[in-house]
């Protein structure tokens, strides 16, 4: 754990949105996957199933050095492949077990089978993603479109900032999704390097603190010889869709849980986090950037600067793709004049060419009287960096847009049109 | 804005109602599932001749249905007919013959059945001629 | 007050091995009638003895297979144990989770119980093929848990496919004998038992039983029960179905896969094999397949073959009992 506790000149640029002005607690000098080790220790975890993968492995070996010095008690499992790490995390969870595990890239998609059953099954547990491009060809650089192609799996699914951000959520994610009216598995992403391994100042609040916020797992159905019951049998043929129905409401409740959660969390550790969505700078923008992950960490620097110029644009950045907030966003996002999505992940193919991301917005803002103008940036790809001139070019894009109403593009290959 | 994510929610009438993730009760130890009941699948229906019994209890260990009981104080070989499917193993296994397998319609409470029995396909083919 | 579940659960002590076949018949049963599967099923059976040497005290888990769908549709389960449905691919792992869950939440204080013993019941599908990753994991790193294989030598539930554990020369429906393949399958199957030995040397105990053999089986099953540790029980369970046989035919043929050396029974405990069925000599394989019309279209010189390879596998085994003549 080298990079824990280390004495720097220089820190981190403070982010008013994860930070308090007088958050207390331990101040650490953590990477992404230092502070979900952090927080997972201090969430007292039975279970973890670890594999390994570039980058997201730093927080197994760190959970295992805890392990190792009894920092925490720990079954620290050996996966065979991402596969039965789901699967050993799917039967720690069944039994009661607060169980976590992880994986980037193609491991992400490895397990593909795995995660429906552990949704279906109502198992809250958690798996800590940091991105990775999918191959071909081996590539280390961080790129959503792996989490991202599990979100039709039934999973909550968001993705932090920055390694505050990663901290709070990994306990934020399991209260959440323990609470006795949601009881569903988190997805709990961060880009990789970016995230993962640059280390930022994490404010680390006492165990006490954490213990009252983050009560142990009661699972109530757990397989226990005390209390036989049958898990999973098959249903009948017209059930189907009535057990579907059931996740849709599993995870459109999670709405005001989210909310609840949140807003505890705030309070008791002096956080200003939205529930759902980030605006930066929005108030009086009239072109926005919309934005999932931690590549919002340059882009709030970008918007600053652009600011300075005069320019009317914010940033909206959402914490969860599932579930989607819709009605949130759809507020929020039909006040501007023009919308483009960075997408830091690629769906082949898909309408307009675009990322995921962005057909969620425009069907987000379909229903809305006021349509924007809406554009992807295809950005990150590949885990690209995306330089702060990048973010400029997008912000030009955006605000000739605002101005005549329409795009040149449907998405904008950033890195070949700006260049 | 609290509420307003019902309307992404599905109202599932009492009727259809679902357990919590498929999540059943187990039937008791040395009880049924009365949700399947197999006794209608039954062909041929075991008959004890408890004259020739010997209490070798071979026949209660060889039921895949668990449907051979013990009887009378545990003195005698009986069958749960609602679940006995007819296999003919307890008969197979008893050392002197003393379960009989006769057909199901000899019964007045006998249940119907097809008068087909499995063949593999390539088999029928050899015997169709 | 503690009721008698509770007794029987938190007493945790050694099973005892059965004397005898009555003693087999007094335990309760935890696999109760009302299930579909096929009248006669071999694996049913299996269940069924291998959840009465179990007792109260267990959890088991169904990978996907006929052991799976047959019993559990719909919506209602034959287990009075705690039962759940693990993918075909993952038994292996699922079960992993549960063992390590109990390990650390009666470490921690967070379960009052004993430990239970946890069973995978898993088909030669979801054990030797697609689901030989996970039980391999599980066996390596040596979970307190019980892996059972019941092999009825196929893919029974999609409707009879060749699996990895399908003998040379059976029909399946991946493996239909026509003019040009007159043997139906070409390949030979698996030794699971033997290789999953061979890969995890430090395995305390496994064992391989058949459903014709019922109080040898159970007490196979709970000598495995009793290991602190992986522990592996492969029974042959015939698919009536699957193999082309009557009904009434199943525990006769499990007999014969035995008395012809098609299917050894043995142990394998403190590193050594013992065999527990040692005839003067083993009866021809013909006898065997004659009665199973999977291997209705087979010609001598592929009964010939059958014959050499059980030969060979008694060779390697180092079982030095002749096979009788035809
Ligand atoms: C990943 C996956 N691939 C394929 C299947 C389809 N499938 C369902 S049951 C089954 C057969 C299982 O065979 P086995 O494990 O031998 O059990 P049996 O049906 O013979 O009892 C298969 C292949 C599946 N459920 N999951
Ligand atoms: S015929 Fe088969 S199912 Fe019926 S009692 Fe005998 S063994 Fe059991
Ligand atoms: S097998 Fe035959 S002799 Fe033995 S108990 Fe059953 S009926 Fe009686
Ligand atoms: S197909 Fe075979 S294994 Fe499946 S239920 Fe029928 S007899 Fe049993
Ligand atoms: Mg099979």
């Amino acid at each position: 754990m080298a990079n824990e506790d280390v004495k720097v000149g220089r820190q981190a640029e403070e982010d008013k949105g994860a930070l308090g002005d007088s958050r207390p607690g331990t101040i650490k000098f953590l990477t992404g996957l230092g502070a979900a080790a952090h927080a997972l220790r201090m969430a007292d975890i039975d279970v973890a199933s670890s594999y390994p993968i570039r980058p997201y492995t730093g927080v197994m070996m760190m959970l295992s050095m805890m392990a190792a010095r009894g920092e925490l008690d720990l079954e620290f499992v050996h996966g065979e492949g991402e596969h039965g790490q789901l699967g050993i995390a799917h039967g720690a969870s069944s039994a009661g077990a607060r169980a976590m595990t992880g994986s980037s890239g193609v491991g992400v998609v490895y397990a593909m089978e795995v995660y429906s059953p552990i949704s279906g099954g109502r198992c809250p547990v958690q798996m800590v993603i940091a991105d990775r491009t999918l191959d071909p060809p081996g590539d280390f650089g961080s790129e959503h479109t792996d989490a991202l192609s599990t979100r039709d799996q039934g999973w909550m699914l968001g993705w932090a900032h920055t390694p505050q951000e990663v901290f709070d959520n990994t306990l934020m994610y399991y209260r959440i999704g323990e609470d006795p009216r949601v009881y569903l598995p988190q997805m709990n992403c961060q880009d990789g390097y970016f995230i993962s391994h640059i280390p930022q100042r994490v404010v680390v609040p006492t165990q006490e603190e954490v213990n009252s916020f983050l009560p142990p797992l009661e699972f109530p159905d757990a397989l226990d010889p005390l209390n036989p019951l049958g898990h999973g049998p098959q249903i009948f043929p017209g059930q189907g869709h009535v057990l579907e129905a059931t996740r849709v409401n599993a995870m459109m409740g999670t709405f005001p849980v989210i909310d609840e959660v949140v807003n505890d969390f705030n309070k008791r550790f002096g956080t200003s986090y939205d529930p759902f969505v980030e605006q930066y700078k929005c108030s009086d923008a009239e072109y926005v950037i919309f934005i999932s992950g931690g590549h919002a960490f340059t882009g709030k620097f970008a918007v600053d600067h652009m600011r300075e110029k005069g320019m009317k644009i914010g940033l909206v950045r959402t914490r969860w793709v599932r579930p989607w907030p819709t009605d949130y966003l759809a507020d929020i996002l039909s006040k501007f004049k023009a919308i483009g999505v960075v997408e830091t992940n690629n769906s082949f193919g898909a309408a307009r060419q675009c990322g995921i991301l962005t057909l969620e917005v425009a069907t987000t803002l379909y229903q809305c009287d006021n349509k924007p103008v809406l554009t992807a940036f295809m950005a990150g790809l590949g885990g690209e960096v995306i330089r702060l001139d990048e973010f400029y070019y997008m912000g030009d894009v955006l605000k000739d847009a605002a101005a005549k109403g329409s795009t040149e593009r449907t998405a904008y290959w950033i890195g070949f049109h700006n260049v | 804005m609290k509420t307003r994510f019902k309307k992404y929610t599905v109202e599932i009438p009492e009727e259809m109602a679902i357990p919590f993730a498929g999540i059943v009760e187990s039937p008791k130890p040395n009880g049924e599932q009365p949700m399947m009941l197999t006794g209608g699948w039954r062909i041929y229906r075991p008959v004890i001749d408890s004259e020739k019994c010997v209490m070798c209890k071979s026949c209660v260990l060889a039921c895949p249905d668990a449907t051979v009981l013990l009887v009378d104080g545990g003195n005698k070989i009986g069958f749960n007919l609602d679940y006995c499917k007819g296999c003919g193993l307890c008969t197979w296994v008893c050392p002197v013959n003393a379960i009989d397998r006769v057909p199901e319609l000899d019964f007045e409470d006998g249940v119907p059945f097809q008068d087909a029995l499995f063949l593999l396909p390539h088999v029928e083919a050899l015997y169709a001629d | 007050m503690t009721t008698l579940l509770e007794e029987q659960v938190q007493a945790k002590v050694d099973l005892p091995l059965l004397a005898n076949i009555h003693q087999a018949v007094e335990l309760d049963e935890y696999y109760v009638m009302g299930h579909r599967t096929c009248a006669g099923c071999g694996p049913a059976l299996s269940y069924r003895l291998a959840c009465k040497a179990a007792g109260p005290n267990s959890i088991f888990l169904g990978p996907t297979g006929c052991m799976y769908v047959a019993n559990t549709s719909y919506l209602c389960v034959p287990w009075a144990v705690p039962w759940m449905h693990t993918q075909i691919t993952d038994a292996g792992a699922v079960v992993s989770g549960i063992s390590a869950a109990y390990e650390a939440r009666i470490r921690k204080g967070k379960y009052k119980g004993t430990f239970p013993n946890i069973y995978v019941f898993a088909g030669d599908g979801g054990s030797s093929d697609i689901g030989i990753q996970a039980a391999s994991a599980m066996m390596y790193r040596d979970h307190d848990a019980i892996f059972i294989c019941y092999d009825n030598e196929c893919y029974s539930n999609t409707g009879i496919q060749t699996s990895a554990q399908t003998p040379y020369g059976a029909w399946t429906t991946f493996t239909p004998p026509g003019p040009k393949i007159p043997e139906a399958k070409k390949l030979f199957p698996k030794d699971f038992a033997r290789g999953m030995i061979a890969l995890h040397p430090a395995m305390q105990y496994a064992a391989a039983a058949s459903i014709s053999y019922p109080v040898d089986y159970m007490n196979k099953v709970r000598k495995a029960a009793n290991i602190h540790g992986a522990a592996l029980v492969h029974v042959h369970a015939i698919c009536p179905k699957g193999w082309g046989l009557r009904a009434n035919q199943v525990l006769l043929c499990g007999k014969l896969a035995v008395e012809t050396g098609t299917f050894h029974l043995f142990e394998y405990e403190n590193g050594e094999y013992t065999y527990q069925y040692q005839p003067k000599a083993f009866k021809p394989v013909t006898e065997y397949l004659k009665i199973q019309d999977r291997f209705a279209h087979l010609k001598p010189e592929h009964h010939q073959k059958i014959q050499e390879f059980i030969n060979q596998g008694l060779k390697r085994c180092g079982i030095k009992i002749p096979v009788e003549a035809v």
